[in-house]
Formats: C-alpha cells, sequence, structure tokens
C-alpha cells in the first residue's frame, strides 16, 4: 500500500510539474527580451573606459532604470487590430539583428538591400517601381542627373530628411555608407566595387556617385550604378562611427554586430521580437511627413509579422483574417474568395493574379550526352505540356505562353515593349508540339535504331535525370512534366529530388562539369529591377559564370556565345532605345534558337494576396494611383506608398 | 556495499567511454553530410549580386569565418573549445547568433511542450494498460485494439486531423502560434490564458500517440507478470489481491520506466510535426532547419544535449536498479 502511495505522490508531484513548466515557459522570452532591449544602453557604458568601475556600475543601474521605464510605457499587452498590418511570407525564423550593414540578420521587415528594397526602418535616396520601371525620389530631392559622359550620378537630397536621433541626414552620410561598404568588403560593397569609383559630398545636400571606367574611359556599368541609388540604403555617419569603435575596425565583428541602437531614418522600427513574431512600431517623428515627401504618417502604427513555419498554416491565418497582407504562395488562392466569400484578392482579378517577375527555367548540361545538340534540347523544350505545369505548379497563379509568349522577359509590360515580338515569332513556342518535337529529331538523324522505344545519337541511348530540390513542390511538379515529355518523344527522362544542400553544392559548382543525375535542372531567374532585362539575361546567358567555384549567378548549364557576351558588354551603355529593342530582339532570337535552358512557367517577384476585413485600399490593377502603386506588399520600393494610402474598413 | 561500489564503478565507466565515443560522433557524422554549408549561406546573401568576384569574397569570408576549410581535426578542437567554452559557436545558419542563444530562446518551448506530454501520455497509457490486464473482459476488447490503432498513427497525421477537427471545423481552439497572434508576452491573464489554449493541439497530438504504445506495453507485461508464479504462490497463501496488483504492477513498471527515462532524455530534440502543423515555437523546427541547412555546430550541440540526458538517464536509471532490484546489481557486478 505504501508503494502505491509513493507512486500516486510521484505522479502528482510530476503532474504539478509539468503543468507549472507548461504556464510558465514563455516566461524566459519576456525576461530575455527585456535584456535585448536594454544591451545598447549598457555598450555605450561599456566604451568609456578610463572610467572608474565604482562609477560604471552606478551609471549602468540608472540607464537601466530609464529604459525599462521606457519598455513599461510603450509596450502594449495586445496589439490593437484597428492600428496594425499583418503580414506573412516573409519572415520565417527568428530576427539575428538589426544591422544594416549585414546581409544576414534573418530580419526581412527590416533589412532588404537590392532592385525593390524593402524601406520601412532604413531608406534608399530613390524607391524603384516595378510597374513602369522608374525611380522615384526618396530621400533624394528630384531627379539624379548623369553627366554627358554617363560616368558621373548627381543627386540632391531633401532638406527635411532627418535621423531618427533627429540629426539631418546628409551627403556626408552617403559617402560614408559606401565607404565603409568598400573598407569592410560588405555584400553591398563586393557587389558594386567593379562599377563605382567613389560616392563623395558635394555639400550637405549634393551627393556624386562617380563610376569605374573601362579602358575606354566609359563607366564600366551604368546600369549598376544608377540601381545603386535604389537598392542600397543610406546609414549614419555618427552610429558607423560608433559602430566601427566598438568592433576595432574588424570586418567580421562589424558585420556580426546585432546593432539594437542601429540609428534609422524610416517610419518604422524594432518594437518586440520573439521565436514566433516580429512587430515594429511607428516612429512618429519620421521626418517623411514634411510636405516634401508624403505629407502625412503612414496609417498602420504597427507592423506585425507572424512566424509560420509552412504556407498552410499562414494560408489558414490570412483566410481568418489574422494576416492583412501575404507574401507567400496561397494554393488555389481565388478559392478563398469565390468558394468562401472572404474579403480577399490579389492584384489582378483573374489569372494569372499576379504580375509574372521571375522566370523559373529548366537549365541543360550542355556537356551531357546529345544534350549539346540543339535538336535534342529544342525537342524537349516544346514537347513540355506548359499549361499543366502553370495549372498545377502554380494553381494558374502564373501567366501562360499563349497570353505572354515567351522570351527572355518577363510579363511586366516595361520588360515586354523592349523587343520585337514579331521579329521572333516563329521560334516561340507554347508546348505540347509533340509531332513538331518527333519531327525535329528525326531531320537531325537522332532516331531509334535498335527498336526499344527510345531514341539514340551516335548509338548511344538518349537518357536523362531531370532534377530540383526535394520538397519545392511546385517546381518538382514542372520536373515531373518536363520528365513526361520525354517519354512522348523518345527519350528517356527521369527524375531525381536531392535535398536542398547537397542540389545546390552541385549545381553552383560551375568550375568542374556538373555530375550524372543534373542533365536537366531547375535554377531561377531575376525578377525585376533597373538593370533588368539586362542582368537577367546576363545571368542566363553569360559566359562569364562559367568556371566560378561558387557561381551564384547563372547559367549554370555552361553555354558560351561569343556574341552573347559581346551585346552583354555593350547594352548597359547604350542609351538609344531604338539600338537597345534591336540588341534585346537579338538576344531573344538566339536564345529560342539555342535553347541552352527554358522557361517553365512566371513567377511573380513577390506574391501579393491581401485580406481586406480591417485595412482597404491596397493596390489593384487600375486603381487608379499616379505613379501606379507595384504589388510588392507596402514595403517594398515604391510599394511603400500603399501605407500612406490604405484606411480602415471600419474607423 | 562493496559489491555496489563495484556496479557503480562499472557503470561510470562504461557511461564516460560510450560519451566520448558518442562526443566524438556527433562531431563527425553532420560533417560527412554530402553538400556545403557556407554555399547555402552564400546562396542567401549572393541573391541580387551582380558581381562574380564579389560572390567569390563572400563565400571566401564565411569558410575562412567557420573553419568548414581547414582540416577536420582542426575543426575538431575548435568545436572541444566552444563546447567548453559553453557557447558552441556560431550557428551557421543563424549567424550571427551562437548556438547557445539560438538553443535558449527555442528549448523552453520544447521542454514545457514535450515534458508534461510526454508524462501525461505515459501515465494515462500505463494506467490503462494495467487496469486493461487486470480487469480484461470488454474494457481490454476495446482499449486494445483503440490502442494499437492510435499509436500507429502518423505524428503528423495525428496533428493535421485535430487541426483540422478542433481548429478549423469546430474552432474551438487555435491553429497556430504559442500565443495569440495579437498579444506580446506578459503577466496578465490574457495572455495566460492564449498560451493555454494554444497549447492544447500540439500537447494532445502528441498525448494520444504516446497513451496508445504505453497502453499496449503496459498490458502485456502486466499479462506476463499476473501469470507469473510468485503471484499463484501469492494468491495461495491467501493475500489479497489488491495487495498482489501492487506487487504485479511494481514489477511490470520497470521496462516502462526505462522508456520514460529514454522519452524524456531525447525529448530535447523537439516535437518536428506538432512545432510544424501548429507552427508552434521550439528546438525540433530549429533543428530540423539546421540539418537542412547542413548547420554543424547546432546538429552537434543539440545532438549533445540529446546524447548527455539520455546518457545521464540511463545512469540514473541503471543506478537506480541496483537499488530497487538486487538481483541485477548481483548479476552485473560478477
Amino acid at each position: 500500500m505504501s508503494a502505491h502511495k509513493k507512486w500516486t505522490s510521484l505522479f502528482a508531484l510530476v503532474m504539478i510539474v509539468s503543468l507549472a513548466l507548461s504556464c510558465a515557459a514563455p516566461t524566459p522570452e519576456i525576461i530575455e527580451k527585456e535584456v535585448v532591449v536594454e544591451k545598447p544602453v549598457v555598450q555605450t557604458v561599456v566604451v568609456e573606459k578610463e572610467v572608474p568601475v565604482e562609477k560604471i556600475v552606478k551609471e549602468t543601474v540608472v540607464v537601466e532604470k530609464v529604459v525599462k521605464e521606457t519598455v513599461v510605457v510603450e509596450k502594449a499587452e495586445a496589439l490593437p487590430r484597428q492600428e496594425t498590418l499583418y503580414f506573412n511570407g516573409f519572415q520565417w525564423g527568428p530576427v539575428v539583428c538589426w544591422n544594416p550593414y549585414s546581409a544576414n540578420c534573418n530580419n526581412a521587415m527590416a533589412i532588404a538591400q537590392g532592385d525593390n528594397a524593402r524601406v520601412t526602418m532604413f531608406e534608399t535616396p530613390y524607391l524603384y517601381n516595378m510597374l513602369d520601371g522608374k525611380q522615384y525620389p526618396l530621400l533624394a530631392d528630384g531627379d539624379y542627373q548623369w553627366n554627358a559622359a554617363r560616368t558621373e550620378l548627381t543627386f540632391k537630397l531633401k532638406e527635411a530628411a532627418h535621423w531618427s536621433d533627429g540629426t539631418p541626414l546628409t551627403a556626408e552620410d552617403v559617402a560614408y555608407t559606401w565607404a565603409t561598404h568598400v573598407k569592410y568588403n560588405t555584400p553591398t560593397g563586393a557587389a558594386n566595387k567593379e562599377y563605382i569609383e567613389t560616392i563623395e559630398a558635394v555639400d550637405p545636400q549634393t551627393v556624386v556617385v562617380k563610376a569605374k571606367l573601362d579602358e575606354n574611359g566609359r563607366a564600366v556599368n551604368p546600369l549598376i550604378v544608377a540601381a545603386y541609388v535604389s537598392s542600397n540604403y543610406v546609414i549614419q555617419k555618427a552610429w558607423t562611427q560608433k559602430l566601427e569603435e566598438r568592433t576595432g575596425g574588424d570586418a567580421t565583428e562589424l558585420l556580426a554586430d546585432t546593432a539594437e541602437d542601429v540609428v534609422y531614418s524610416g517610419p518604422y522600427h524594432k518594437f518586440y521580437t520573439d521565436d514566433t513574431k516580429v512587430i515594429m512600431v511607428r516612429d512618429d517623428n519620421y521626418w517623411g511627413q514634411d510636405p516634401s515627401m508624403w505629407g502625412k504618417l503612414p496609417a498602420p502604427k504597427y507592423l506585425a509579422h507572424m512566424i509560420f513555419k509552412d504556407n498552410a498554416a499562414g494560408s489558414a491565418a490570412l483566410a481568418r483574417g489574422e494576416v492583412d497582407v501575404s507574401q507567400q504562395f496561397n494554393s488555389n488562392v481565388h478559392l478563398l474568395w469565390l468558394n468562401y466569400g472572404l474579403p480577399i484578392s490579389t492584384y489582378l482579378p483573374d489569372a494569372p493574379y499576379h504580375i509574372g517577375a521571375s522566370l523559373p527555367t529548366a537549365f541543360y548540361n550542355l556537356k551531357a550526352h546529345g544534350l549539346d545538340q540543339v535538336a535534342v534540347r529544342k525537342a524537349i523544350a516544346i514537347a513540355v505540356d506548359y499549361p499543366t505545369i502553370i495549372a498545377n505548379a502554380m494553381t494558374n497563379q502564373s501567366a501562360t505562353f499563349e497570353q505572354v509568349p515567351r522570351s527572355l522577359m518577363n510579363p511586366t509590360p516595361g520588360e515586354q515593349a523592349m523587343y520585337d515580338h514579331e521579329a521572333v515569332k516563329d521560334l516561340q513556342w507554347v508546348g505540347n508540339d509533340i509531332e513538331g518535337a518527333k519531327k525535329l529529331l528525326d531531320e537531325a538523324g537522332i532516331v531509334d535504331t535498335d527498336g526499344d522505344g527510345w531514341r539514340e545519337y551516335q548509338g548511344k541511348k538518349l537518357s536523362y535525370v531531370a532534377t530540383c530540390p526535394n520538397g519545392w513542390s511546385d517546381w518538382q511538379a514542372a520536373i515531373e512534366v518536363v520528365a513526361a515529355a520525354g517519354k512522348k518523344i523518345g527519350i528517356e527522362i527521369t527524375t531525381n529530388y536531392p535535398e536542398w544542400a547537397v542540389y545546390q553544392t552541385v549545381v553552383t559548382k560551375s568550375d568542374t562539369p556538373l555530375p550524372p543525375g543534373y542533365e536537366i535542372f531547375m535554377m531561377w531567374s531575376a525578377g525585376t529591377g533597373i538593370t533588368q532585362p539586362w542582368g537577367r539575361i546576363r545571368n542566363l546567358l553569360s559566359s562569364e559564370w562559367v568556371g566560378m567555384p561558387s557561381n551564384w549567378n547563372g547559367n549554370w548549364g555552361g553555354y558560351v556565345n561569343p556574341r552573347v557576351d559581346e551585346l552583354l558588354k555593350a547594352i548597359p551603355n547604350e542609351t538609344d532605345p531604338a539600338k537597345l529593342k534591336e540588341m534585346y530582339t537579338e538576344l531573344v532570337k538566339i536564345y529560342l534558337t539555342d535553347v541552352p535552358s527554358f522557361t517553365l512557367m512566371y513567377r511573380p517577384e513577390l506574391f501579393h494576396t491581401v485580406n481586406e476585413s480591417v485595412w482597404t485600399g491596397f493596390p489593384h490593377q487600375e486603381d487608379g494611383s499616379v505613379p501606379p502603386i507595384p504589388p510588392m506588399n507596402c514595403i517594398n520600393g515604391w510599394s511603400i506608398a500603399c501605407l500612406y494610402n490604405i484606411r480602415l474598413v471600419s474607423p | 556495499m562493496k559489491g555496489y561500489r563495484k556496479y557503480f564503478l562499472n557503470k561510470l565507466l562504461w557511461f564516460l567511454v560510450t560519451f566520448v565515443c558518442a562526443f566524438i560522433l556527433n562531431f563527425t557524422l553532420p560533417r560527412l553530410m554530402p553538400g556545403d554549408p557556407v554555399a547555402a549561406i552564400v546562396s542567401r546573401l549572393a541573391q541580387g549580386l551582380s558581381d562574380a568576384t564579389g560572390v567569390q569574397a563572400i563565400y571566401q569570408q564565411y569558410t575562412e569565418l567557420f573553419g568548414t576549410n581547414r582540416p577536420m581535426h582542426e575543426q575538431f578542437f575548435i568545436y572541444v573549445r566552444n563546447v567548453l567554452r559553453g557557447d558552441f559557436g556560431f550557428s551557421f545558419s543563424q549567424y550571427p547568433r551562437t548556438v547557445a542563444s539560438v538553443i535558449r530562446s527555442s528549448i523552453w518551448w520544447t521542454v514545457a511542450l514535450q515534458f508534461p506530454a510526454i508524462v501525461t501520455g505515459w501515465v494515462i497509457g500505463n494506467t490503462l494498460g494495467a487496469l486493461a490486464a487486470y480487469l480484461r473482459g470488454w474494457f481490454d476488447k476495446v482499449l486494445m485494439p483503440v490502442s494499437i490503432f492510435i499509436s500507429n498513427f502518423p505524428a503528423f497525421g495525428m496533428a493535421i486531423i485535430m487541426l483540422v477537427i478542433f481548429g478549423v471545423a469546430l474552432g474551438w481552439f487555435p491553429t497556430s502560434g504559442g500565443y495569440g497572434f495579437d498579444l506580446i508576452p506578459s503577466f496578465s491573464w490574457e495572455f495566460m490564458w492564449s498560451v493555454i489554449t494554444h497549447y492544447q493541439l500540439p500537447f494532445w497530438s502528441i498525448v494520444l500517440i504516446a497513451i496508445g504504445g504505453q497502453a499496449i506495453g503496459m498490458r502485456s507485461m502486466s499479462i506476463y507478470e499476473l501469470n507469473a508464479d510468485y503471484v499463484k504462490y501469492a494468491r495461495f497463501m491467501g493475500i489479497k489481491d489488491r495487495k498482489i496488483v501492487g506487487y504485479v504492477f511494481r514489477n511490470a513498471m520497470l521496462p516502462q520506466i526505462t522508456g520514460l527515462a529514454l522519452a524524456i532524455g531525447t525529448m530535447v530534440g523537439g516535437a518536428l510535426f506538432a512545432e510544424i502543423i501548429f507552427s508552434y515555437p521550439g528546438l525540433g523546427f530549429t533543428l530540423y532547419n539546421g540539418v537542412m541547412g547542413q548547420d554543424y555546430p547546432l546538429i552537434s550541440a543539440a545532438t549533445l544535449i540529446i546524447t548527455i540526458m539520455v546518457l545521464t538517464a540511463n545512469f540514473l536509471i541503471e543506478i537506480l536498479y541496483g537499488i530497487i532490484d538486487p538481483r541485477i546489481k548481483a548479476a552485473q557486478a560478477e
């Protein structure tokens, strides 16, 4: 009996401990977060090394108290729904840091430099608009000016622009940001220093960007110089110097600094983060409320992003109205309003629902047996059933190749206008052309000689593996359709899906031939930006990537064509639109003739689905906004204008 | 007592030998996976970089920083140093966070979800199993097939079924997150209640599966013990049924306790499916991403914690067995 009692009390104890644990779980989270808030303050105190130890301690205590009080005042226990705009699809894990010099902060709501830079917390001089391909001034005052030789780009800064600490934002900040990127070889520095010589402050409001010159005294690439001003943040000089001081001038330390004390110029900043969410709060002293920019503050007080672990959870939250702006692939998105009657919509009311911007592409290993033959490459490409790919992999959230004929351009009107559609009409295919493919192979003498049902080339059966990373379900669906096409035309194509860690290591190693099993493989291509479509075509076709030990740019199949390289070199310095069109048309012709790779579908740069239960006034096609606000989730490039347009459904 | 000391030292020695082997394996095995972890990091940074040499520079920088270009034995000593320092070095996938900080922020969620779930499942399962063995009849006839059915459910299947029924269709419980989407952690009733409601679905999706397995094991053990000679002898002696049942369950419990110890030891690995399906914070998903992204330090640290917990749990149980059951000590000490 006593043993029984002992067991009973042991169980009771264990259960109590369990329950206590379950309830107490998040508590350490809160404590930890408070410590994080205090960190920068402590760090500034520690800098004063000469001060006697006792004094440091005293000062620390005083400062901590102040911070804690602020936290109590600022932190609401629940975010008011009417003041919060909820996002999903950007952040898939906890935030690591707030350092705008680092590209590794996993801080998608605050830091994303690039063609459509995220400008919630840090700001770029200009904002790119993917819909009209133009750059609109943000920190800059008016358009930038090139000098006659297109080697120097000059722009002014707005007088009103200031930092979160109240100090004015000047040309000195822009120049020092660039100097820091170069000095510490940050990703931004490494990417641009071959194209930008210096960035100088002429006076507090005027910035000159000087391009690197080639042997002929021309800018190496004016496109990349122009892209810099809408792709990269301006970071405060004073804060950067503080950062340099505390990291002792060490590049690794500088990039690894969590930068909790960072000074910013944007309308939002850190409010709260943990393993489940990221919340930013509006800075009501934001300079942009000046009439020279927006003239008011953005509507939502808080921007919040829940961290979901898969698309299904994100879609469920969107349907429940817990997400307002969804940047993730919501399978069969149209059912949300057609079948469930939810106030959910996409940028376009009907399929393809989004503006396609990037071209997921199947690459051929051009060294593989038979794939060095254009006939084989083209036959496979024209036999593929693209409508099935678009219906299955993308649930029709991609334009079809009848709607947007294949080229090297994305479906945006700006890019479509850049090549002569008539001139390449005969080369464009829409797929499912089994007879055409068979004819092509027969004419090339690639036929089934031994009667086993598969064609041979030089006596050897054509047999390939089509591949993409495991778990990338939309790509896997597309690859299966490619394999099926092979069967129909007598080319054996099997599929294989290695893990991404392995796949990317193999595919990006362009200094050695691709191993067997990677004859047909999928990778992406660039989306929208000021350097596009040039940048995308360079990635797809330039021979400069062949031979790189770590190739994250493109042309993974190893295509080499001197004429293409020549055109790619000439385009950035060409300003005559007619000549540009001619050059782009020639590139499209070469691409559709040689078929070193082929587009499988169109994909939006960012998915943009909104739930208008709480907020309304999001960008939609023909919403009357001038300039048009792109469907880029209200935080990227010019789409940030959306935050000043949206309003509450029931105020 | 001398016999017990020998037994204890013997077990301690084995504990240390196993630990050293496991430690080396924890380091080596992740690094034998094909693929290059630095390439994965570069892939994140290189998006939008238009310059070839820039990408190379970043690649070099990170290979140098993480030491993946050094010979394996050098990497091992760096790992040992990081372990001794207590931070396990930088996480590759969440750089510049240290592994210690990554684990610290998610382990509480995992422990709070797993520990109560394992214990509850164990207690309910064993009670039901014992009752089935003792009562037999309709109770056993119903419980046995139900247990087999439930315990063979894949974890993700159970989680999805619960999500659909109680989260989506009935709407009784929230479907994702550790607490309300609009809340910030605080000591308020609203927050506590939110944590409790968010806890239910992931918790029961683990408990239900555990109950089935435990019940089957306990039932078999109890039936075996109920037919043992000492039970018959005790009955002949006229000892009360209740007393006998006490003996029986105490004996039947021994292997179940080992199972419990192992389950608690491995719980740090996290409840991957429950975490993914309910977007519940925890170490399981972090570790899964670590494995997929070849985050060697994170994988090694997590497996090291699991190793230590399992070894310690086993060690303690063996020591405890030596005390509870003299036969084991006698047999092992020889």
